[in-house]
């Protein structure tokens, strides 16, 4: 089975192509310890059997919003096959944002272009083969409420669930004086193996640097917190 | 290396993203010049007009409610007729009079009472989830949002709002988006103030009692929402000024595009919802409905098998508590009917179906006969159920969200404000000659 987490910022149609993927075999529950819904569905593909996790409608990751953290704990620690990231075709410079960040998470991501017959209409031209080279992912365009795409989507999915350990890894730079900071941080993190295998290194260190409350909190545990805080900035 | 400190560094690096996304904006994409105006860009013209977007809104919410009430009625009528037959068949067949009070008064009379809201509680649903999928809903909180944020109230909160109409719970887990602690306790507060679909049936009874035409039962029951809206934000503005002072957070929000709604993901959204309802009456309301029953039918021998109401347990309790609400002319059985809807405010109707034993003829009639309200002690009791207490599963969920001395504060809150708004009811009543 391959699982697949769905996320995305709100209102940009993911409970549409929720909806699409898995038809009525849905199951609603609640995310552990908290009262926001969890929605759980599956779907056939080829023989494989997709288990579709609907993650909370976000705009970012941090820690300081339940609904973000919620998404980036089931990212983290569960671990999906595939995260397939639904953007706006006509909002996306706000919608890259996240993207970003799952990147940043080293997800296995796949980018949905959704709402891609309004881009037309607006006049909007996607080079859709260039942004996939240059996020390194694979980018279907989709509309949600039509289902147009959907079957290239499943095919993403599919390959990118095949090809997890084989994909390219792209890096989005922060520039040279912050590179050199994050490499820093990255070198001590990296030093806990034990931390190091279970979360993306550098990942970690981006986040400490921002002062990640929840980040923090883990790397408070690491036998190197002494050494970690040392490379720091204080606020 | 230490030119940042960790105050820059929580600025600089979303900064560096956004510089990363313009790159890629710059490669991938390229926007043709001559922009022509799409559907959306005219409807929001309109129903995102500074005048108009919330008469607009209003007109909306105005049909969305004549509709429920135009189409749901005949179905309702039919659930109504075939209890009644049932309750008559059961009363005329079952040997064992207690048996028989118990099917025919308590099940039958009591659940029938409630089940009747199935139609317009479903249809109500449906009409919400047309407004949802349509892309219209954003808008609407959009537009209040507007409103609201001058009086400083915060923008994200009206979404929590407009769900309150379905059912507070759901609303009250939708304020977790609100990031400021503040803003998000507020909107918690006053979300019991939206009238949710629990209340509707007590307003469809009560209006169709004390109204004869049902055009302005159809406009009480609007009205219900209205004022549950002005009550809301006028309780949320005195928070903000008493509670909590500052400035609400500023807010983004992303309006989606306008859509024909599908049948299939409306008919799941309106599902989805109205099987709590369902599920409520089936166990929660029904249970609250037989300790009712059994309370107004014993003791069996003094009330001769439910018949002399005046001499049961329901009566002796009613009596107790029946000269707090003796200011609005209610007797005691519209006093119990409240604290049974304090379990779950449906209750009330089924309160009212098992404690006149409406078999054969509607909740409605039965209550239209007793003489219970007039027009104005109605009206104030309808007021009354709008504002009083959150049901106990709202206060559960809240007790979640909340510290318990905020949960404690918003059911007294409630309760002050729902006397104090009825007392103004039936004072402006009487000033204007319609006692």
């Amino acid at each position: 089975m391959i699982t697949v987490a769905l996320i995305g910022n709100p209102n940009v149609g993911k409970t549409e192509l929720f909806n699409r993927l898995t038809g009525l075999k849905q199951h609603v529950g609640n995310w552990p310890g908290v009262t926001v819904e969890k929605k759980v569905g599956k779907c056939q593909y080829k023989g494989e059997e997709l288990e579709i996790v609907d993650l909370p409608g976000t705009y970012s990751l941090t820690a300081r919003a339940m609904d973000e953290l919620i998404a980036r704990n089931y990212i983290v620690e569960d671990k999906p096959d595939v995260v397939v990231d639904i953007v706006d075709g006509t909002n996306l410079e706000r919608n890259l944002y996240l993207t970003l960040l799952l990147l940043e998470l080293e997800a296995n991501v796949v980018v949905a272009l959704n709402q891609w017959d309004m881009v037309n209409e607006r006049g909007i031209e996607i080079d859709v083969d260039k942004l996939s080279s240059l996020l390194g992912v694979p980018v279907v365009p989709t509309v949600a409420t039509t289902g147009e795409g959907l079957e290239a989507l499943k095919e993403a999915i599919l390959t990118a669930a095949r090809n997890k350990d084989r994909r390219r890894k792209i890096v989005i730079g922060y520039g040279d004086d912050l590179e050199a900071l994050i490499k820093r941080v990255r070198d001590v993190i990296a030093k806990d193996t034990g931390l190091a295998r279970k979360y993306p290194p550098r990942w970690l260190a981006i986040k400490a640097l921002e002062h990640d409350e929840e980040v923090l909190k883990r790397l408070q545990d690491s036998p190197y917190w002494d050494e970690i805080r040392g490379v720091i900035p204080n606020k | 290396m230490n030119e940042y400190s960790g105050e820059d560094l929580e600025v600089v690096f979303p900064e560096r993203r956004y510089e990363a996304i313009a790159k890629i904006m710059e490669t991938a994409v390229r926007v043709r010049k001559e922009r022509k105006w799409t559907f959306t860009d005219i409807l929001d013209h309109v129903f995102l007009h500074r005048v108009l977007g919330i008469p607009i809104f209003l007109a909306l919410l105005y049909a969305v409610f004549q509709f429920t009430f135009a189409i749901s009625a005949p179905f309702s009528d039919m659930i109504d007729l075939s209890f009644g037959w049932l309750g008559s068949l059961a009363g005329a067949n079952i040997s064992n009079p207690m048996l028989a009070s118990f099917v025919a008064d308590g099940v039958c009379a009591g659940l029938g009472s409630v089940l009747v809201f199935i139609p317009p509680i479903f249809i109500l649903f449906f009409a919400l989830a047309i407004l949802e999928d349509s892309g219209y809903l954003a808008r609407a909180a959009f537009v209040m949002d507007r409103a609201m944020y001058k009086l400083g109230l915060h923008g994200r909160s009206f979404i929590p709002l407009i769900t309150g109409f379905g059912c507070n719970i759901p609303a009250i887990m939708a304020t977790r988006s609100i990031e400021n602690e503040n803003d998000r306790i507020i909107t918690i507060l006053v979300n019991p103030l939206m009238s949710c679909s629990a209340r509707l049936p007590v307003y469809v009874l009560l209006a169709g009692v004390i109204f004869s035409t049902s055009y302005v039962a159809g406009a009480a029951v609007f009205s219900m929402y209205v004022l549950g809206i002005a009550l809301a934000v006028m309780s949320a503005l005195v928070f903000r000024k008493t509670l909590f002072r500052g400035k609400p957070a500023p807010f983004v929000l992303e309006l989606p595009r306008y859509a024909v709604p599908g049948l299939k993901s409306v008919t799941l959204h309106m599902w989805e919802r109205g099987k709590w309802f369902l599920i409520k009456a089936g166990t929660f309301i029904f249970a609250v409905v037989i300790v009712a029953w059994a309370l107004s039918t014993f003791p069996w021998a003094a009330t001769a098998g439910g018949e002399l109401i005046e001499n049961s347990y329901i009566a002796m309790f009613g009596h107790v508590i029946e000269p707090l609400f003796r200011p609005f002319g209610w007797n005691w059985q519209s006093a119990v009917a409240l604290f049974f809807g304090f379990l779950a405010k449906e209750a009330v109707v089924g309160t009212f179906g098992a404690l006149l034993g409406a078999e054969g003829e509607g909740v409605n009639i039965a209550l239209a006969n007793a003489h219970w309200f007039t027009p104005l002690s109605g009206f104030a009791y309808m007021v009354f159920v709008l504002i009083y207490f959150p049901c106990v599963a709202t206060i559960g969920v809240m007790l979640k969200e909340l510290r318990p001395r905020w949960v404690l504060f918003a059911a007294m809150y409630t309760l002050i404000l729902a006397f104090v708004v009825a007392s103004l009811v039936m004072a402006i009543g009487h000033l204007a000659g319609l006692a």
